[in-house]
């Protein structure tokens, strides 16, 4: 017997070829299930996200289990083989650290991600329920829990937030601390306000404010999100109430000045205000960052904030992969395979 | 030397301690949890001077200024256990505790504290809790000094764009440091009408007693009418920090010279 991981993930296949073999959530306990029934498989678990789709399974014969595995993933048709570039194969040791550094994010596309953990948790569960483990790929998954927990404890490997977006949502919460009395005013409905102030949803901003040139679709985004529609012309006065401003607009003089500020301060009884500018050239003119209460975050500060996050994420890599080096279920398949299979 | 002394300074140390190791926990980016049990340590250190301290006198220890210095640090650490369980500041406790362990290291200063107090022939119950709530609104008003305090370093980062410290990461959002503030300063003030109250009420009251309690009323009046602002126009928060912190210094030296 011998342990294997089939899959493509966003670092070998392109976002059509990874469309075509994936496999639903709903579907992936009914999916393991199939596979353990197929010519060379026995214990199996499919793991399927939008950025991979893999396979781990117990084998008998590896070629054949490979060759099962495939072609049940292309489905009604034969399988292609040009498709076949964009598949990887780790056996034994290598499948086992694998998948420790898919639980631990560090094979994620945003590295030390946490969501991916859920995922195999979820992908592992579905296929237990399904009775498509057994003992082998129970140990291996519960093992690979225990070090997916022991990379994120013990390392930074998820430390600061990696995209500009996230990067400003933890400054509103350095500012606010929980954002759900906070209200937020968009201006402009550029890609990246809408992620911004989707973040700014998600991590439970009490209500959305669109504010653009065009009424229609600033009424669009704020039905997306579940705000409200501004006219251009009465920002100003949602300023008084709001405690995040999101500006992405294409002017090209600042839209925020100042005055505009000054105006509402005592209205607002000197509260905090967070402005975030991702437009370029940028919308809120510096002066309005010398207010006292008035925190300016430019598109500049929050991108290179998120870089170096990111190059911190990447400097734990090294720490994290001695973690999973150090873990007895990969000494135990180098040294022991049949130990390891019982 | 006394058992007293022997307990202050196992107190300033315990306190020190939990001021260093708080600092050096923020500095690699980790959470300061040790910072609230080596107060408490403190804390009982501390309650063992002021034991022996109003054994001695047979009425509340506040009658030379090593007491009062430590009575000070207990009302500061006692506020600061109970903010700290409740709003989880414990941070509070890393820019509290290194002050609280001086101000327990001061008393131990020779000169300080009497050797041998007197012990108080009549209890004056009007002027003892006079002295022991204003001393304790002292407390609540210095912590909220110390969140002012905090509350400066995380704008001024906050404001030049400093994201990169382990103070930075760990100090509590600036609305809840603002918050904290405000509740201490209002608690602070509160205690002290209670303690201005009972110095009205004192019997016999000596021209340095009038001139004391005048200052007293003073300081009551500049915090009720900051908070009134606060509460009422509304004011920038780093204008709140820096008048509770120049509020709680200026009292401090004006008593001081009285």
């Amino acid at each position: 017997m011998d342990l294997l991981c089939l899959g493509l993930s966003h670092q070998t296949a392109p976002v059509d070829v990874r469309e075509r073999f994936a496999v639903s959530a709903e579907r992936l306990g009914e999916a393991s299930h199939e596979l353990t029934q197929k010519p060379g498989l026995e214990e199996v678990v499919v793991l399927s996200t939008c950025n991979r789709m893999e396979v781990y399974a117990l084998a008998e014969d590896l070629d054949v289990a490979e060759q099962s595995i495939k072609t049940y993933l292309a489905g009604d048709h034969a399988f292609d083989p040009a498709d076949e570039n964009y598949f990887y194969k780790r056996v034994e040791s290598d499948a086992a650290r694998h998948l420790c550094r898919v639980a631990s994010g560090l094979d994620s596309m945003v590295l030390g991600e946490t969501e991916i953990f859920g995922q195999v948790k979820q992908a592992y569960t579905k296929a237990l329920q399904a009775s498509a483990t057994g003992r082998t790929l129970n140990k291996l998954f519960q093992k690979s829990f225990s070090v997916g927990k022991k990379v994120r404890t013990q390392t930074m490997i998820q430390g600061g937030q990696t995209s500009v977006g996230s990067v400003a949502v933890d400054l509103a919460e350095k500012i606010f601390g929980h954002l759900k009395y906070s209200e937020v005013m968009v201006i402009g409905v550029g890609e990246m306000s809408y992620i911004t102030a989707q973040r700014m949803m998600e991590r439970g901003a009490k209500k959305i404010y669109v504010v653009n040139r065009s009424i229609e679709n600033a009424q669009k985004l704020a039905d997306e999100m579940g705000g409200e529609a501004v006219s251009f012309d009465d920002w100003e006065c949602v300023l008084a109430k709001v405690d995040v401003v999101v500006s992405s607009t294409g002017a090209t003089h600042p839209v925020v000045r100042p005055e505009h500020v000054e105006k509402v301060r005592a209205k607002r009884k000197y509260r905090p205000l967070f402005i975030i500018d991702i437009a370029m050239p940028r919308d809120i003119d510096p002066e309005v960052g010398k207010i006292e209460e008035v925190y300016v975050y430019d598109l500049d500060t929050l991108q290179l904030q998120a870089d170096e996050n990111r190059s911190k994420r990447q400097e734990q890599v090294r720490i994290c992969e001695q973690i999973i080096e150090d873990e007895e279920i990969l000494k135990l398949s180098n040294t022991n395979k049949n130990e390891y299979i019982k | 030397m006394t058992n007293s002394i022997i307990y202050l300074l196992i107190a300033a140390v315990l306190a020190g301690a939990a001021g260093y190791l708080g600092m050096r926990a923020v500095q690699h980016g980790q959470c300061s949890r040790w910072t609230v049990a080596w107060m408490l340590l403190s804390f009982v250190a501390q309650c063992a001077v002021l034991g022996i301290r109003g054994e001695l006198r047979g009425q509340c220890p506040l009658g030379d200024f090593g007491e009062i210095l430590v009575f000070l640090a207990w009302s500061m650490t006692i506020f600061y256990l109970v903010i700290g369980s409740t709003y989880r500041l414990s941070l509070l406790g890393v820019f509290s505790a290194p002050v609280v362990s001086a101000m327990l290291f001061m008393a131990t200063v020779p000169g300080m504290m009497e050797v041998a107090p007197k012990r108080a022939v009549d209890v004056r119950p009007w002027h003892e809790t006079h002295a022991a709530l204003s001393v304790l609104a002292y407390g609540s008003l210095g912590l909220a000094a110390i969140a002012g305090v905090m509350f400066m370093v995380l704008n001024r980062k906050l404001k030049h764009h400093e994201m990169k410290s382990g103070l930075f990461l760990k100090l509590p959002p600036l609305n809840l440091i603002t918050a904290s503030m405000v509740r201490l300063t209002g608690v602070g003030t509160l205690v002290l009408s209670g303690g201005v109250f009972c110095g009205l009420l004192m019997p016999n009251k000596t021209d340095a007693g009038w001139l004391h309690l005048w200052a007293a009323v003073v300081v009551w009046i500049s915090y009720t009418v900051l908070l009134t602002i606060w509460q009422v126009r509304g004011m920038t928060p780093s204008r709140m920090a820096l008048s509770v912190i120049a509020l709680f210094l200026t009292s401090l030296i004006v008593f001081a010279a009285l």
